[in-house]
């Protein structure tokens, strides 16, 4: 089978991987850069588990080829803080009670801080539109709004 | 009623598996990667009914894939479900079948070194079927000249023929049904239909299995029970319990979908075996959509009510659509009879119950285990008696719910049990004032295109099974609590958490009992080799039943802990007490009243360890002998556009009586949750089934199967949710259940708003927008006619 070297950063990380032409970013992040923060709900482009930062706008990975990748800035959920220096989005989920099972975490996490990149202060009706296509089964939403609301004034576009 | 206070019950605090969830780090089953590891791919039937006749596997082979057929598969028959006593256990299936009973049943799987040369070596598989006659709707099945799924299975180690695919029949009677209804003043009865709904758990089903060289084999499954896991395998594959091992792993939401050893886990296990390799199997999302579903229910129901609207009879018969396989159908209909007749007070009642094969995907528990389509039913057919006795709904049940003092049947009629606390009237006065019930108009008072109504909903969920003497169902857990030697403290326990907080309760329960503080509580990872038997973390049972054999673990081990300091401090153990330092982050142990008579809990369990006087520890396995019920009450407005058939939740108070509340805001999680999926079952949710090929009309994609999402979720700053306040005196520092019982009354108050908004009633779920126009229409058309 035919591969291609495709360079990206990944969380700040410059990273070179070979794929295949068909090969999506989701299976290419998973599988072969180990990047499990980056789920798969559907493959899809249903759900919006898989959903990372793009040159800073939110995609489906699963509907992203790999390499459309190339030469471009990846975040993850696991780019955006962690344990010692949780972003404010991160550090809001915990707080207002976001995440129960927490598989559609990562991927509501990332559209929110896409959003608030455009859209500072967004109203709870922006932010339900921002977030309608991630899907969440466990918490009906309420704590998630309430959670990006409370996130928006204390982001700012470089964190 | 005054609550007692605690240090760490009902108080908030930042869960503790919170960071791993916000940053990624949380790795579920299909995020377990090991080495060497293969994937795998299953083949799965394109017929609703097919003998596999051969399954040639020489060109995958040679592709280097390792090949299952049902040829390699133990013969030996099971249910995926194992809570029931063996003799009440239907058994139907094996690993793979040579029969296949359903579109997207397994017949043939293969692993290989790439999920993308798994998917090439699946293509090279070449099976011929014969194809059989197929049959998807129940009352079809039933006739004596309808295909036949089984001629037997077992039922425990005995043969039971099936006749006419019905699975199998219950019926209960208490007093005499025919006699109340002719002693009553009004009889109402309607039938009442609700959907195959998806569980739409947002992690697919998976598992990681690897052969150990003993002979046994390790895995790591989405489950809710790794015990049944471990003892399923153990029997299907011949191996010892001690030399397998199930790990317990975070799960990406559950709602029942893994309250059985999942299917896939047991093909993946035989895959393992044969490749002598660790091996991955992750369904697609398509494969879950065909992997299980709720239970479908028709129900018709019946009730006989005195004048001043005092309930004298009931009677319920239902039919339920089972698909292809019967997982739990007979608990199944003795929970609908328990819920039937636990909600309100009925002397005369007769329950009838049939469980049909089809050939569909299998229906398993789904939140609430037919509860939220018995309670859609009964309070229902409650605001029609309160329309046609001109009496508020809230009267009506007020007049008859099941409360404090009374037996109720808990999960059917081996499961009964006292109430012991209540919040039942306190929900719904307060539930009553939120919504601005005195407001509410009728539905002759409303014009125009949007018509708001406002519905009341009632129901309940057991806590667990538990009951005096054991039953058809196995219910016990078991939990065990060590203090560590720098003053931390250990619980292990086989729970699993499906997101709602269920062992960060746990550590607040084992934080008050030991009086260390919850910041140094842990839930220590767990698998089968490890813990203790418990039953599954199902039922509404976690903080019940889990918690309760944590709380007698952590006081057991606190025993010998201060028996331990009681020899340093030179006092009477009994006369010491511990409380929570947090500056300290320690536990410290005092005796009341006596200056100098302290030390921490760490220096005890130090000076323990050195002086090998032991540690501080304790196992235990508990059964609750009770399963109080956590009762719920909805409150629901919603807005139908007349033009559209679009109806529209607009406000909502949600409140659970669930005794001692111990995660607050994770609790209203809960009810904010158990809401939206309940709105879901009323308004959207269903799988339809294409009747010419038996596959599912929406493809395996869940944009054709849809769930709502934030936007159409209306809900955010309308709704409301709060607690009563009781105690429940068998729970765990008086915990009920929340989990179940958050969505079981949202259907039947969501089908009582809409009657209030248009005078109108809908009886089969989901409301449509399509369904309900053209009901709307042909109701003008009858109004002008008339
Ligand atoms: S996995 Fe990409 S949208 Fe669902
Ligand atoms: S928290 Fe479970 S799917 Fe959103």
């Amino acid at each position: 089978m035919t591969t291609y070297p495709v360079r990206f950063l990944l969380n700040g990380t410059p990273v070179e991987v070979d794929v295949a032409a068909q090969d999506t970013l989701l299976e290419t992040l998973r599988n072969k850069l180990w990047a499990t923060e980056v789920k798969n709900g559907c493959g899809k482009g249903d759900c919006g588990c898989c959903a990372v930062l793009l040159d800073g706008r939110a995609v489906n990975s699963c509907l992203t080829l790999a390499v459309q990748a190339n030469g471009k800035e990846v975040v993850t959920v696991k780019g955006l803080g962690n344990e010692d220096d949780p972003h404010p989005l991160q550090e809001s989920f915990i707080r207002k009670g976001a995440i129960q099972c927490g598989f559609c975490t990562a991927g509501m996490i990332v559209s929110a801080k896409s959003l608030l990149d455009e859209n500072p202060r967004p109203s709870p009706d922006e932010i339900r539109e921002a977030v309608s296509g991630n899907l969440c089964r466990c918490t009906g939403y309420k704590k998630i709004i309430e959670a990006i609301s409370d996130a928006a004034p204390k982001c700012s576009p470089s964190d | 009623m005054v609550r007692k206070t605690y240090s760490t019950i009902g108080r908030t605090t930042r869960r503790k598996d919170g960071v791993s969830k916000v940053t990624g780090r949380e790795i579920f089953a299909s995020d377990v990667v090991l080495p060497q590891m293969l994937h795998a791919r299953v083949l799965r039937s394109p017929y609703p009914h097919a003998r596999v006749v051969s399954i040639a596997t020489a060109e995958a082979e040679a592709m280097g894939a390792v090949c299952l057929t049902p040829s390699d598969c133990p013969a030996w028959l099971y249910n995926e479900r194992q809570v029931s006593i063996p003799e009440k256990t239907y058994r139907d299936r094996t690993v793979l079948p040579e029969t296949a009973r359903h579109v997207g049943e397994g017949i043939a799987a293969v692993a290989a070194k790439t999920e993308a040369l798994a998917e090439q070596a699946l293509g090279q598989l070449a099976v011929t079927y014969e194809p059989l006659p197929s049959v998807f709707d129940p009352w079809e099945a039933m006739a004596p000249e309808a295909p036949r799924l089984y001629k037997d299975i077992f039922l425990g180690d005995v043969v039971l023929p099936i006749e006419r695919n019905i699975a199998c029949f219950r019926e209960m009677r208490e007093g005499e049904v025919e006699q109340g209804f002719r002693e009553s003043d009004v009889v109402v009865e309607q039938e009442f239909r609700t959907g195959r709904v998806y569980h739409h758990q947002m992690e697919t089903k998976g598992v990681v299995c690897r052969p150990e060289p003993d002979g046994g084999i390790s895995v790591w499954p989405t489950a809710q029970s790794i015990h049944n896991v471990r003892q399923l395998l153990g029997r299907i594959f011949n191996i010892p319990l001690s030399k397998i091992n199930v790990h317990r792993i975070p799960i990406g939401g559950s709602f029942g979908s893994s309250i059985q050893m999942n299917t896939c886990i047991a093909i993946c296990a035989a895959l393992a075996l044969k490749a002598g390799r660790p091996v991955r199997l992750v369904l697609t999302r398509e494969e879950d959509l065909y992997d299980h579903c709720k239970y479908p229910s028709l129900i018709r129901l019946k009730f006989g009510v005195k004048k001043d609207g005092a309930i004298v009879a009931g009677e319920m018969t239902t039919v339920v659509d089972i698909g292809a396989h019967n997982i739990q159908a007979y608990p199944l209909l003795g929970c609908m009879a328990g819920w039937f007749v636990s909600l309100y007070r009925m002397p005369h009642m007769h329950f009838q119950g049939t469980a049909v094969y089809t050939n569909k995907a299998p229906a398993c528990a789904m939140q609430g285990y037919g509860n939220p389509q018995v309670s859609f039913a009964v309070e229902s057919l409650i605001d029609v008696i309160a329309e046609r006795l001109n009496m508020d709904p809230i009267d009506v049940r007020l007049k008859n719910y099941v409360g404090l003092g009374e037996t109720f049947w808990g999960q059917g009629p081996t499961v009964r049990s006292v109430i012991r606390s209540c919040g039942v009237e306190e929900m719904l006065q307060k539930g009553k004032d939120l919504i601005g019930w005195e407001s509410r108009n009728r539905p002759e008072a409303r014009s125009g295109r949007f018509r708001r109504g406002i519905g009341v909903g009632r129901s309940f969920h057991t806590s667990g099974t538990g009951a005096p003497m054991s039953g058809e169902v196995i219910d016990y857990s078991t939990a065990l609590v060590k203090f560590n030697e720098d003053g931390s403290v250990d619980c292990l326990t086989p729970l699993m958490c499906h997101g709602g907080g269920t062992l960060e309760a746990l550590t607040k329960i084992v934080s008050e009992e030991t009086g260390v503080p919850l910041s140094k509580v842990e839930i220590s990872p767990a698998d089968t080799r490890s813990t203790g038997y418990d039953v599954c973390t199902h039922a509404t049972r976690g903080v019940y039943c889990g918690g309760a054999s944590a709380r007698r673990a952590a006081q057991q081990a606190r025993g010998i802990l201060l028996q331990f300091a009681s020899r340093i401090l030179e006092v009477n153990p009994e006369a010491l007490k511990i409380r929570p330092d947090e500056d300290l982050g320690q536990g410290v142990i005092y005796l009341e009243g006596a200056k100098g008579k302290s030390i921490t809990v760490g220096e005890v369990a130090k000076t323990a360890q050195i002086k090998s006087w032991g540690t501080a520890i304790a196992v235990v396995s508990h059964r609750q002998v009770n399963c109080p019920p956590c009762f719920v009450t909805n409150f629901i407005e919603v807005e139908v556009d007349t033009e559209t058939g679009r109806i529209r939740p607009v406000r909502a108070v949600a409140a659970v009586d669930a005794g001692t509340v111990i995660n607050p805001d994770l609790a209203a999680g809960q009810l904010e949750g158990g809401l939206c999926r309940g709105i879901g079952l009323a308004l959207l949710e269903d799988t339809d089934y294409d009747p010419r090929s038996g596959a599912l009309t929406c493809g395996g994609n869940i944009t054709d199967c849809k769930i709502f999402t934030a936007l159409e979720m209306p809900l955010t700053e309308d709704v409301a949710t709060f607690f009563a306040e009781t105690e429940e005196p068998s729970g765990p520092f008086g915990a009920k259940g929340v989990g179940e019982a958050a969505n079981n009354c949202t259907a039947g108050a969501v089908a009582n708003a809409v009657a209030n908004a248009l005078g109108l009633r809908f009886t089969d779920a989901p409301m449509l927008p399509e369904k309900v126009l053209a009901r709307w229409t042909d109701y003008l058309r009858e109004k002008r006619g008339a």
